[in-house]
C-alpha cells in the first residue's frame, strides 16, 4: 500500500472574515453596501471598521485568513462567489464545507503590509446568476500600519 | 350570497426580487368565491363576485422572514383616465403636488368667483399615488392598509374588470413588481 | 402580510471566552432596518415591533420575534448543525477503512490515523449544547492534535431571556421546535403585546463552550454570559386601503374596460 499523505494540521485558528449580509434588503435596493456587515476574529488585535463594509483586518505575514458569510435570513441563498485581492499579498482559494456546498475562502498572508490594501468581496444572492459586488471595499492593513 | 370574498396573494418574494418579475411561478393568487372564479393558482385569476359583496385581498409569503405587501390595487379603464383640466389652480401654480386620488380642497379669492376644482368621487377615480402607509415611527408600513371595499352595483356583468397589482417586497429602487393580469367579473 | 422578525446575535467566542463578557463580544441584527429598527450590526440595536390594531381596538398583527445565535470564526449556521455529527461518522468510517488495511505493527501509519480521527471530547453535566462528542476545526475538518487550539466554537446557545421586557408582560418568549435543520430543530421565540407602546430592555442568557484538558482528557465547559438588547414597540390604526379611512365602495372605472 502506498504511504498516504499525511493530513497537514494548522497549529491555530484562522483569522476568520465574517461577512453579514441582507439578502432581501439588498436585492430591492440594488444595494449591497448598506446591507454588508463585516467582522473578523482580530479585535483584540487592533482590526476597526466592524459593521460596516470597509473592515480594516490586522495582518500579519503567515496569518491563515478564512472568509465566510452568513445570510441575515437563514432561508435566502447568500455565498461568497470571488475575492479579488494582489496575489502578492494573498491567493485565496475557494472550499467548500466538507460533504456541503457552503463555500469559504482561504489564504495565507505572504508578507507583512507597510501599507494597508483593499480587496474586493463578491456574492451571490437569492437565484440571480450574476455576483453582486460592493462598492466599498475592505482593507488588510499590517502590523505597522498607523490608523489615520 | 357569500358576503365576503378572499383573494389570498402568494408570493415568493426572493424568487420576485431575483427574476425582477412576479411572473414564472413568483405569484399565484386564489380566492374563495362560490360563484365560479377562474385560472385559480396563476397571475391570471377571475374572480366572479356579485354587487354587495366585500372584496377582500391579503397578501402571504412563502418565506415567513421577508416581507411581502400589496403597494396598491388600480383597477384599470376602457381608456387613459382623463386628465383635469389645468384650471386656475394656486396650488399647482406653486408646485405643491395634490394627493392623486383624493378631490382637492376648495379654492376661494378675496373679491372673486369662489374657484373649485372638479369634483371627482374617489370611488370612481383609479388611484395611482396608493394610500399613505407612514406609521407613528415615520417609517412606511404597509401591513397597516385593510385592502377591501365593496362591489358596486354600477359594475357591468359578464366583463372582466382587470386591475394593476402592484406588491411591495422589502424598500428600495427593484423592491416594486406589478401585474396587469387578474380581474374581477360580476356573475 | 407582516414577516416574522429574525433576530441574530453574533459573538465573538473567542474573545467572549477570554474576556468572560460579551461587552463588545457581541454583534446584534435584525431584518426590520426597513421599518425602523436602529443599530443594526451593533452591540446596541434596537428592534422595532410594528404594531396594529382595528378601529374597534383589538390587535391586529400577531407579531413573532425569533432569535438565532451564531458564532464569529466558527463553522457558519448555515452548515446544518447535524452536519457535525455527520463529518463525525464520516472521519470514523474512514478510519475504520484504514485500520482494514493497516499492515501490523505499522506504528507511523497508526498514528495518522489516530490523527484523521480526530479527538474526542466529553460535555460536562451542565452543558446545554448540543454539539457532537467530536471536535472540528474552523474549516469543518476534524481536529488532530492541536485540537485545543484549533477546535470549532459551538453555536453559542440561548438559555434564557429575561429583562423588564418580560416581567411587564411584552414578549412571552420560549423554546420551540423547528422542522428548519438549519438551527437544528429549536429555537427561541416569542410572540409581542404591541398594545403598550414603548422601549423595553431584555437579557439574553447565552452559553458559549470552551473546550478544556483535564486529566488528559478533552472536556467541553459550558461557560454562561449574558448581554442586552432592546424593543420598540408602537402601534398605529389599520385603515382601508382604497379611502384612506372605513370601508366603501371599490374604485372600478366609470366605463368597464373593454375585453
Amino acid at each position: 500500500m502506498p504511504p498516504r499523505p499525511k493530513p497537514t494540521q494548522p497549529a491555530a485558528r484562522p483569522l476568520t472574515i465574517t461577512a453579514v449580509v441582507d439578502p432581501v434588503a439588498a436585492l430591492a435596493s440594488g444595494n449591497l453596501d448598506e446591507n454588508l456587515y463585516l467582522y473578523d476574529t482580530n479585535r483584540t488585535v487592533g482590526s476597526t471598521g466592524f459593521g460596516t463594509p470597509e473592515l480594516r483586518t490586522r495582518v500579519r505575514k503567515g496569518d491563515v485568513l478564512l472568509w465566510n458569510v452568513i445570510p441575515l435570513e437563514c432561508e435566502t441563498f447568500v455565498a461568497l462567489a470571488d475575492i479579488d485581492i494582489d496575489r502578492r499579498v494573498a491567493d485565496p482559494v475557494r472550499k467548500v464545507y466538507p460533504g456541503t456546498d457552503i463555500v469559504f475562502f482561504t489564504a495565507t498572508v505572504k508578507r507583512d503590509l507597510t501599507g494597508p490594501i483593499g480587496y474586493r468581496l463578491s456574492f451571490l444572492l437569492g437565484g440571480v446568476a450574476e455576483p453582486f459586488t460592493p462598492e466599498a471595499s475592505p482593507l488588510l492593513v499590517g502590523p505597522d500600519t498607523k490608523e489615520s | 350570497m357569500k358576503p365576503k370574498i378572499s383573494i389570498v396573494v402568494l408570493v415568493d418574494a426572493v424568487g420576485a426580487l431575483s427574476d425582477r418579475t412576479l411572473h414564472d411561478g413568483n405569484l399565484s393568487l386564489v380566492d374563495d368565491s362560490p360563484l365560479g372564479s377562474r385560472n385559480l393558482g396563476t397571475t391570471d385569476l377571475v374572480t366572479a363576485v356579485v354587487p354587495g359583496q366585500v372584496v377582500q385581498w391579503t397578501p402571504i409569503h412563502v418565506d415567513v422572514q421577508t416581507p411581502v405587501e400589496i403597494q396598491n390595487i388600480e383597477f384599470l379603464g376602457a381608456a387613459p383616465a382623463p386628465v383635469p383640466p389645468p384650471l386656475a389652480a394656486p396650488a399647482a401654480e406653486e408646485g405643491a403636488a395634490v394627493e392623486p386620488g383624493y378631490a382637492a380642497e376648495p379654492v376661494y379669492e378675496a373679491d372673486g368667483p369662489v374657484l373649485t376644482l372638479p369634483d371627482f368621487p374617489a370611488a370612481a377615480e383609479p388611484w395611482t399615488g396608493g394610500p399613505s402607509a407612514l406609521a407613528s415611527n415615520g417609517f412606511e408600513n404597509h401591513d397597516l392598509l385593510v385592502w377591501e371595499g365593496i362591489v358596486p352595483v354600477t359594475m357591468v356583468p359578464g366583463v372582466p374588470y382587470r386591475y394593476r397589482l402592484s406588491i411591495k417586497l422589502h424598500e428600495g429602487a427593484n423592491s416594486v413588481l406589478s401585474i396587469e393580469s387578474p380581474a374581477l367579473l360580476r356573475v | 402580510m407582516a414577516q416574522q422578525h429574525g433576530i441574530i446575535v453574533l459573538v465573538d467566542v473567542n474573545n467572549a471566552l477570554k474576556e468572560r463578557s460579551l461587552d463588545g463580544n457581541a454583534y446584534w441584527f435584525d431584518n426590520m432596518k426597513f421599518l425602523g429598527s436602529t443599530g443594526e450590526g451593533t452591540e446596541k440595536l434596537t428592534t422595532i415591533v410594528p404594531g396594529a390594531y382595528f378601529l374597534d381596538g383589538s390587535q391586529a398583527t400577531e407579531q413573532v420575534l425569533n432569535w438565532l445565535p451564531a458564532a464569529l470564526g466558527s463553522v457558519p449556521p448555515t452548515v446544518p448543525r447535524n452536519y457535525l455529527a455527520e463529518q463525525a461518522r464520516h472521519t470514523d468510517q474512514e478510519a475504520l477503512q484504514g485500520i482494514a488495511e493497516l499492515a501490523p505493527a505499522d506504528e507511523a501509519e497508526l498514528g495518522r490515523i489516530r490523527e484523521q480521527a480526530g479527538r474526542r471530547a466529553r460535555r460536562s453535566h451542565s452543558s446545554r449544547s448540543l454539539v457532537t462528542s467530536k471536535v472540528l476545526d474552523a474549516t469543518g475538518q476534524v481536529a488532530g492534535a492541536n485540537a485545543a487550539d484549533t477546535y470549532n466554537y459551538p453555536t453559542p446557545v440561548i438559555t434564557d431571556i429575561t429583562g423588564p421586557a418580560v416581567t411587564e408582560k411584552i414578549i412571552y418568549p420560549a423554546q420551540y421546535g423547528s422542522p428548519d435543520m438549519t438551527y437544528d430543530g429549536w429555537y427561541w421565540a416569542a410572540t409581542v403585546d404591541t398594545s403598550r407602546p414603548g422601549v423595553y430592555a431584555y437579557t439574553m442568557h447565552i452559553q458559549l463552550h470552551e473546550l478544556v484538558s483535564r486529566d488528559d482528557e478533552l472536556v467541553w465547559e459550558p461557560v454562561d454570559l449574558t448581554c442586552e438588547s432592546y424593543l420598540k414597540v408602537i402601534t398605529d390604526p389599520k385603515r382601508n386601503a382604497f379611502t384612506g379611512a372605513g370601508l366603501g365602495v371599490l374604485p372600478l372605472p366609470a366605463f368597464p374596460p373593454i375585453s
